[in-house]
């Protein structure tokens, strides 16, 4: 590919994550943000496909888009907040909170401004190794990980079950 | 060819972002959205370091984390609407009592 068009690609997606993560911050409307979210979710699909991982941009897209965000949607439309237009958004000394993720990101900038990376790269996209991989070298943390799921679904369930209304509980 | 270091950068910004996010915001449900920010901005550091490495380990390891986020806002989310059932509240500097 040119070269120039890919660094320029690269400072499109760049500058409209930024952009599109200070806007699911800053919107008032928690809907906004949602849909702020949505949008951030396909351009980082989009950055995945320029690093050789196509697998891994199918699956941002279902699982986070398809699944996430429609449980976040589902979330606020079940907690119906139709008065939060008028409360304020932000805590108290919310600007300490800014001073400690520009001290973060400066301190991670530091380190991450002279890295050195050789030049041997990921030339096409594997997705049969990928599943070979996964299924015979990382097969034990697969089958612990549909495990965690499982649980995550019956605690899910248990927590949000609405319980029985009775005198001491509210 | 685009360097290690701005896909790195580009990771530490949207991490930043996201924990500006969840510091400063009230309500629970955009503290959890603050919360995926900073999971995908961990996956493609994960997923640049398995490009320019040419292993596959990173990407193997961004799936877990993606099935782990799932798990998490799933678990958030029940909590969220527990409180919001429970107590009326939804703002994260309201909550003041441990049972609930």
């Amino acid at each position: 590919m040119n070269p120039i068009i890919e660094h320029a690609f690269f400072i499109y997606f760049f500058v409209s994550l930024c952009i599109l993560s200070i806007a699911v911050i800053a919107s008032k409307n928690i809907i906004h943000s949602a849909f702020s979210l949505l949008i951030f979710l396909l351009h980082i699909a989009a950055v995945f496909l320029f690093l050789n991982a196509e697998f891994l941009m199918i699956i941002q897209i279902i699982v986070y888009v398809g699944g996430v965000l429609a449980l976040f949607i589902f979330a606020i439309m079940v907690m119906n907040l139709r008065e939060e237009l008028r409360h304020k958004r932000f805590v108290r000394f919310s600007f300490l909170g800014l001073a400690v993720s520009l001290i973060f990101f400066a301190s991670l900038y530091i380190f991450l401004s002279n890295v050195k990376s050789n030049q041997n790269v990921l030339t096409y996209s594997d997705t049969n190794l990928l599943g070979k991989l996964l299924y015979s070298y990382y097969l034990l943390p697969f089958e612990i990980l549909s495990l965690v799921l499982l649980i995550a679904l019956i605690g899910g369930i248990i927590i949000a079950k609405k319980t029985p209304v009775d005198g001491d509980r509210r | 060819m685009i360097p290690l270091s701005w896909y790195l950068i580009l990771s530490a910004t949207l991490f930043s972002i996201g924990l500006m996010g969840f510091i400063i915001r009230r309500d629970l449900i955009v503290m959890l959205m603050c919360l995926e920010i900073m999971f995908n901005s961990v996956n493609v550091a994960l997923a640049s370091f398995s490009y320019y490495n040419s292993n596959l380990s990173g990407q193997i390891f961004v799936l877990f984390s993606i099935a782990i986020a799932a798990c998490e806002a799933v678990i958030g989310l029940a909590i969220v609407l527990a409180i919001v059932r429970n107590t009326g509240i939804n703002h994260s500097d309201e909550i003041n009592n441990l049972r609930g």
